[in-house]
C-alpha cells in the first residue's frame, strides 16, 4: 500500500540537529528559475525534461550517422567512408541509438510521468536522480568525445572478444565506449533503484499496484530489468577494462580464455535490454489509445501482467543471439523454444489494443496516429522475431541485414514511434503549449513513409544474402536497388525528423497567440490530467486520493451498470488549480550531483590516457560524495518543517467527486 | 498553414499507397532469386532445404497472423472513427474486458507456436544428425581469408602429410556430404553458404560442427557474417562443387608437392623472388616448408595462404577477386570483375594446364603491386598482407612464377 504524504520527503532540518553547522559545505543553492537552476535541480520534471533534451541531441548524432551508412550503401563499392570509418560509424550508431536515445527517452518519461501517475511530488531521492542524468549526459558525451580522441570504438555496439582486445583494436576507441558505458551503466543503475522505490513507496492514498496507470507499470517493469541486466553488462566490461588497461587474460584465448564469456555476458544483458526499451513505449500506448478510442483498455490485468511475464521471460532467451555460435545443439533447442513462447505475452499486448480501439470512437489525433503505427510496426518486428525463434531459420538469417530489420522494427516502429506519439500527447503537460496537430499528423505519416522504405527492403536483402557490417558490397549480387530505397528511405525519415523539431518551435510561436493550455487539453484519464499544465513545481496541491483505475477520468464520468457513461463533472470542477505551493515540501537543489557525475569521465580519461587524472577525477569523486553526504539537508531558512495543513496532505478522494457519482461507481468492474 | 489539414490527407494518402506498393514489390521481389548468388531463399542442398521446407510454413503462418491484424486494425480504423457532427459527449460503450476472450488469445497463439516448436525441434535433430560417408573439412577463419584442411587419410586430423591445406575456395564432389568442423586462428568469424547451410561461427578455441552438401556441380557463394575488424566486408569464400570424377582428379593434384626449377626462365626468376619474400608468410610445399603456426589461439595473423595450387582457384585474396576470366550459364565469358560470377580455372582445376590467356593478369598485378590498397588490411599489425614495393620487373617475374603453381 502507499503510504501518504505525510511523510517528509527529506530528513526534516528542524529540531533534532538544532545548533549544528555543518563544515565546509556550502549551503544548498536555491535558484528554481533561470540556467543555473537547471544545473543544480533535483525536480523529477526538469530533470525528465533534460533527460528527453539530451537524448534528442545524441538522436541527431546517431541519424547523421545512420545517414552516412545509408550514404556509404547507396551504391557497390561506396567510397564516402573508409572500411575504417565505416566500422566506427556502425559502432557509434548502435551504441548511440541504443543507449543514448532509446534508453534516456524512455528514462525522460519514467522521470517526467511516474511521480505524476502515482500522485507524489517527486522521486525517493532526487539528488540520486539528478545524478543519473548527469552521469548519462557526461557518459554519452565521454563516448562522443572519442571522434576527437583518435576515433570511435571499431568492433561493434556487441563488441564481441576477442576482436575488442588491443591487439585487433588498438586505438582508444573501444576504452571509450567501455568507460563511458560504464558511466552510463551507474546512471541507469542508480536511476532503477530511485524508480522503484519511488513507485513503491510513495503512491498516493488509493494508489494500489492494481490501480496504476499501465505507463507506471511497464515503466516499473523496465526498471527493475535495469536493476539486473546493467550489472551484467558492467561486470564485463570491467573485465574488458582490465584486459584492455592492465593486460588481464579475460578474453584471451591462448591463455585459455573462451570468447563465448563475453557473449554469454553481452546477451544476459542484451536480451532483458531489448525488453526495458520496448516496455516504456508499450506503456506509453496503453495511456494514448483509450484516451482517444475513448473506452477503458481492454483487460487492464492481462496487460499488467503480460508485461509483467515479458519481464521475467526476458532472462530466459538470451542465446538465442548465439544459436550459430557452436554452442550445441540442446542449447540451441532449449533457447528456440522459451524464444517462441515470448511471443505469447506479445501477442496478448497486441490483442488487447486493437480490442481497445474495437467499438471505441476513435479520434486520430496525432498521439493516436503514431499509436496505431506502433501496434502495426511492432506486430512486423514481433513476427520476423518468432521467425529468428525458429533456430534453423535463424541460422539464414542471423547477422543478415533480415535483423537489422527486424529490431528495427521492434526498436524504431515499436519504442520510437511510442516515443513520439507520447511527445506529442505529454508536450502540454510539460511545456504549457500543444504541438501543432497537423504538423504532427504530416509528421506521422512521412515517418510512417521513411521508416517502412527504410526498413522493410532490408528484411528482403538480408534473406537474399546480404551480411550486416559490411561497408561495401560487390555488383553482381543483387542488392543495388533494394539498398537505393533505404537510402531514400533513411533520407525521409531524418526529414520527418527534422519536421518534429520544427514543430516543436514553430508551435512553441504560435502559442503567443493562443489561449493558455488547460491541465487536461485531450480528456485524459489518469491524474496526472488534473494538475496544471506545465505541471508546477509540487505537482499536485492536494494531494488526490485515487479510488480506481483511470481515476482522473471516473471524476468527470460515472458509468451507469450496462456500460455507458454519463458526465458527472467538468473538467474544470475536478482539475486542480494552480495555487502558490506555500508550505509544500519540496527537496533542495543541490551542486553535489553535477559534481560527482562530473569526476566519472575524468577517471575514465584517466584510464585511457594517464592513470594520474585518473587520481584527479577519483578525488573529485570522493569530495563530491563527502559534499553529498554531509550537506545540509535543506536550506535552513525555509520553514518546511511545517509540512502543511492537513487541507495539503489528500483531498480524501471524494473531494471532488459528486454524491450522485458514488451509486454509479459501483458497477465497475474490473479496474 | 490554413491549406495544411488538405496537405495532410495528400501525404496520408500517398504514404499509405506508398507502403502498400513497397510491400507488395518486396513479397514478388522475394520470390525472384536468380541472379543472387548469397540468396538464402533457393536451397541447393539437403540442409538448406530442410530449412526451406520450416521457413515456408512459418512465414505463412507469421504472414496471415500479419494481414489478420493488420485487417483487424484498418477495419477499426474505418468502422470506429469518429465521424463529422456526433455529440463529443456521446460515449461508446465502456467495455473493460472479456476474460474468455483474454484466455483465448493467451492459448491460440501458443499452440501454433506449439506446432511451430515441433517442426523446429526436428529439423534441429535432422541437421545435426551426422552423415555417413562424408569427408572431413576444418575451416578456419583468419582475418580476412579461409583455409580449408581436408582429412583425406580418414586418421582424424588435419595435418598428415596425405591431407590437404588450401585456402579460399572449398572444392567438393556434388552429392556427398561434407562434414565442416569450424574454428578460428584469431577472431569470430561465421563461415555461411546461404544456398547449402546456415551459418555456424568459427570461434577461436572451439570446433563447431556444420554439414554441408551440394547436390548439383556449381558454385556456391559464402561471405563471412559475423563482424571480424577491418576487412570484415571482403572476406568472402565458395564452395566449387565438382562431379566425384573431377574432385578425386582435383585431390590428386592437391597432394602433388612442387621441386625443381621452372622451365620458364622468367619464372625460375620469380621463383628467387617468392623465396625471398612472399615466403616469410606464404607456403608452397616442396619448396618450403615454413611451418605454419598451427592455430594455438589466438593468433595475431601472420599466416598467409597456402598457394602451393593457387592457379587452382578462382579467385583470390578473399575471394573478393577474379583469378580468372568468370563463365556465364551460356558458356560465355563475363567481364574480369564481376566476382560474383567467380572465375573459372578450367582444367587447372584438377591440376591441368594453366590458360594464362584466361588469368585476370591486370588485378594480380595490381594485387602483387600494393595489396593493402586493394583491400583494407592492417600489415603493420601482422594482419594481411603488406606492401612489398616490388619493381614492376618482378611482379612479371612473379606473375610467370604463380601462373606455373597448378
Amino acid at each position: 500500500m502507499a503510504l501518504t504524504e505525510d511523510r517528509p520527503l527529506a530528513l526534516p532540518s528542524g529540531g533534532t540537529d538544532e545548533g549544528y553547522t555543518p563544515t565546509g559545505v556550502f549551503t544548498r543553492p536555491t535558484a528554481e528559475t533561470g540556467v543555473r537552476s537547471w544545473f543544480t535541480t533535483v525536480d523529477h520534471k526538469k530533470i525528465g525534461i533534460m533527460y528527453g533534451a539530451a537524448a534528442i541531441f545524441f538522436l541527431i548524432i546517431g541519424g547523421a550517422e545512420a545517414l552516412l551508412i545509408r550514404m556509404q550503401l547507396w551504391a557497390p563499392r561506396g567510397t564516402l567512408l573508409s572500411a575504417n570509418l565505416y566500422n566506427q560509424v556502425y559502432t557509434m550508431h548502435g551504441t548511440t541509438m541504443v543507449f543514448l536515445v532509446v534508453m534516456p527517452i524512455g528514462a525522460a518519461f519514467a522521470n517526467y510521468l511516474i511521480p505524476l501517475q502515482i500522485g507524489a511530488r517527486d522521486v525517493a531521492f532526487p539528488r540520486i536522480n539528478a545524478f543519473s542524468f548527469w552521469a548519462f549526459l557526461f557518459g554519452g558525451l565521454f563516448i562522443n568525445s572519442s571522434w576527437l580522441m583518435g576515433g570511435g570504438a571499431d568492433g561493434g555496439w556487441f563488441m564481441y572478444a576477442p576482436n575488442s582486445g588491443v591487439i585487433f583494436s588498438p586505438t582508444h576507441g573501444i576504452d571509450f565506449w567501455n568507460l563511458g558505458l560504464i558511466i552510463t551503466g551507474i546512471a541507469s543503475l542508480t536511476g532503477a533503484v530511485n524508480l522503484i522505490v519511488t513507485v513503491l513507496n510513495m503512491r498516493a492514498p488509493g494508489m494500489t499496484l492494481m490501480r496504476m496507470p499501465i505507463f507506471t507499470w511497464m515503466a516499473l517493469v523496465s526498471q527493475f530489468l535495469l536493476l539486473f541486466a546493467i550489472p551484467v553488462l558492467t561486470s564485463a566490461q570491467i573485465l574488458l577494462m582490465l584486459d584492455r588497461t592492465f593486460h588481464a587474460n579475460f578474453f584471451n584465448v591462448a591463455k585459455g580464455a573462451n570468447p563465448l564469456l563475453w557473449e554469454h555476458l553481452f546477451w544476459i544483458f542484451g536480451h532483458p535490454e531489448v525488453y526495458l526499451m520496448i516496455l516504456p513505449a508499450f506503456g506509453l500506448v496503453s495511456e494514448i489509445l483509450p484516451t482517444f478510442a475513448r473506452k477503458p483498455i481492454f483487460g487492464y490485468p492481462f496487460i499488467v501482467f503480460s508485461g509483467i511475464a515479458i519481464g521475467f521471460m526476458g532472462w530466459g532467451v538470451w542465446a538465442h543471439h548465439m544459436f550459430v555460435s557452436g554452442i550445441g545443439p540442446i542449447s540451441v533447442t532449449a533457447f528456440s523454444l522459451t524464444t517462441m513462447f515470448i511471443a505469447v505475452p506479445t501477442g496478448v499486448k497486441i490483442l488487447n489494443w486493437t480490442a481497445t480501439m474495437w467499438g471505441g470512437k476513435l479520434r486520430f489525433s496525432a498521439p493516436m496516429l503514431f499509436s496505431i503505427g506502433l501496434v502495426t510496426m511492432f506486430t512486423i518486428g514481433g513476427l520476423s522475431g518468432v521467425m529468428h525463434s525458429v533456430a534453423p531459420m535463424d541460422s539464414q538469417q542471423t547477422d543478415t541485414y533480415f535483423i537489422v530489420a527486424h529490431f528495427h522494427y521492434v526498436l524504431f516502429g515499436g519504442a520510437f514511434f511510442g516515443f513520439m506519439g507520447a511527445f506529442y500527447f505529454y508536450w502540454s503537460k510539460a511545456f504549457g503549449y500543444m504541438l501543432n496537430e497537423s504538423l504532427g499528423k504530416a509528421n506521422f505519416w512521412l515517418m510512417l513513409l521513411g521508416f517502412n522504405l527504410t526498413f522493410a527492403p532490408m528484411h528482403v536483402l538480408g534473406l537474399q544474402g546480404m551480411s550486416r557490417r559490411i561497408y561495401t558490397y560487390d555488383p553482381g549480387y543483387g542488392f543495388d536497388f533494394w539498398n537505393k530505397v533505404a537510402t531514400i528511405g533513411a533520407f525521409t525519415l531524418a526529414s520527418s525528423i527534422a519536421l518534429f523539431i520544427f514543430n516543436i518551435f514553430y508551435s512553441k510561436a504560435k502559442a503567443k497567440n493562443l489561449p493558455p493550455v488547460g491541465p487536461d487539453p485531450w480528456d485524459g484519464r489518469t491524474i496526472e490530467w488534473m494538475v496544471p499544465s506545465p505541471t508546477p513545481a509540487y505537482n499536485f496541491d492536494p494531494i488526490p486520493t485515487v479510488t480506481r483505475v483511470d481515476d482522473f477520468w471516473y471524476r468527470k464520468y460515472g458509468e451507469t451498470k450496462d456500460g455507458n457513461l454519463v458526465r458527472i463533472a467538468s473538467t474544470a470542477e475536478v482539475a486542480q488549480q494552480r495555487t502558490d505551493g506555500k508550505g509544500i515540501h519540496l527537496p533542495s537543489p543541490s551542486y553535489w550531483p553535477l559534481v560527482l557525475a562530473f569526476g566519472l569521465p575524468i577517471v575514465s580519461y584517466g584510464m585511457i590516457f594517464t592513470l594520474w587524472l585518473a587520481l584527479v577525477g577519483g578525488i573529485i569523486c570522493v569530495g563530491a560524495i563527502y559534499g553529498w553526504v554531509m550537506e545540509p539537508p535543506d536550506d535552513p531558512d525555509l520553514a518546511h518543517d511545517d509540512h502543511g495543513p492537513d487541507a495539503h496532505v489528500s483531498d480524501g478522494g471524494d473531494a471532488a467527486i459528486p454524491e450522485t457519482a458514488e451509486s454509479l461507481m459501483e458497477v465497475e468492474t474490473v479496474g | 498553414m490554413q491549406r495544411l489539414p488538405k496537405i495532410v490527407r495528400i501525404l496520408a494518402v500517398l504514404s499509405f499507397t506508398l507502403v502498400v506498393v513497397l510491400f507488395a514489390a518486396l513479397i514478388v521481389n522475394s520470390f525472384q532469386n536468380a541472379g543472387k548468388p548469397l540468396t538464402s531463399l533457393n536451397p541447393q542442398g539437403p540442409s538448406a532445404e530442410s530449412i526451406q521446407q520450416l521457413l515456408i510454413p512459418v512465414t505463412s503462418i507469421a504472414a496471415v497472423v500479419f494481414v489478420l491484424v493488420l485487417g483487424a486494425i484498418l477495419f477499426i480504423t474505418w468502422r470506429y472513427r469518429e465521424r463529422k457532427g456526433t455529440d463529443p459527449e456521446e460515449f461508446p460503450a465502456q467495455v473493460h474486458g472479456k476474460t474468455p476472450l483474454e484466455i483465448g488469445w493467451t492459448i491460440l497463439p501458443a499452440l501454433i507456436l506449439a506446432g511451430i516448436a515441433v517442426g523446429t525441434v526436428m529439423t534441429i535433430i535432422n541437421l545435426n544428425r551426422e552423415a555417413p560417408n562424408s569427408i572431413n573439412v576444418q575451416v578456419a577463419g583468419q582475418q580476412w581469408w579461409w583455409q580449408y584442411k581436408y582429412d583425406i587419410n580418414g586418421d582424424g586430423d588435419f595435418n598428415g602429410p596425405g591431407d590437404i591445406t588450401t585456402a579460399t575456395e572449398m572444392v567438393v564432389p556434388a552429392g556427398r556430404p561434407i562434414q565442416v568442423t569450424t574454428t578460428s586462428n584469431d577472431v569470430i568469424h561465421s563461415f555461411w553458404i546461404p544456398g547449402l547451410n546456415g551459418k555456424k561461427d568459427a570461434v577461436p578455441g572451439l570446433r563447431s560442427p556444420l554439414k554441408l552438401q551440394a547436390d548439383e556441380p556449381g558454385i556456391y557463394r559464402g561471405q563471412c557474417t559475423e563482424f571480424c575488424g577491418l576487412s570484415h566486408a571482403n572476406m568472402r569464400m565458395l564452395v566449387r562443387a565438382v562431379p566425384s570424377g573431377d574432385y578425386e582428379a582435383w585431390v590428386k593434384n592437391q597432394l602433388t608437392t612442387r621441386g625443381g626449377e621452372p622451365s620458364d626462365p622468367v619464372a625460375a626468376e620469380g621463383k628467387k623472388v617468392w623465396q625471398a619474400l612472399c615466403a616469410q608468410c606464404h607456403v608452397i610445399n616442396g619448396i618450403n616448408d615454413l611451418k605454419m603456426k598451427e592455430t594455438p589461439p589466438p593468433l595475431v595473423s601472420g599466416v598467409a595462404p597456402n598457394l602451393t595450387h593457387l592457379m587452382t582457384r578462382g579467385t583470390f585474396a578473399g575471394s573478393i577477386f577474379n583469378l580468372y576470366e568468370p563463365v556465364g550459364a551460356d558458356g560465355q565469358p563475363l567481364p574480369m570483375s564481376d566476382v560474383a560470377a567467380a572465375g573459372d580455372p578450367g582444367s587447372a582445376l584438377a591440376g591441368g594446364k594453366v590458360d594464362t590467356a584466361n588469368v585476370n593478369r591486370v588485378t594480380l598485378e595490381a594485387w602483387l603491386r600494393n595489396a593493402p590498397a586493394m583491400k583494407p588490411m592492417y600489415p603493420q599489425g601482422g594482419r594481411g598482407m603488406p606492401n612489398l614495393n616490388l619493381t614492376e620487373e618482378q611482379i612479371d617475374q612473379l606473375v610467370a612464377f604463380l601462373e606455373t603453381l597448378n
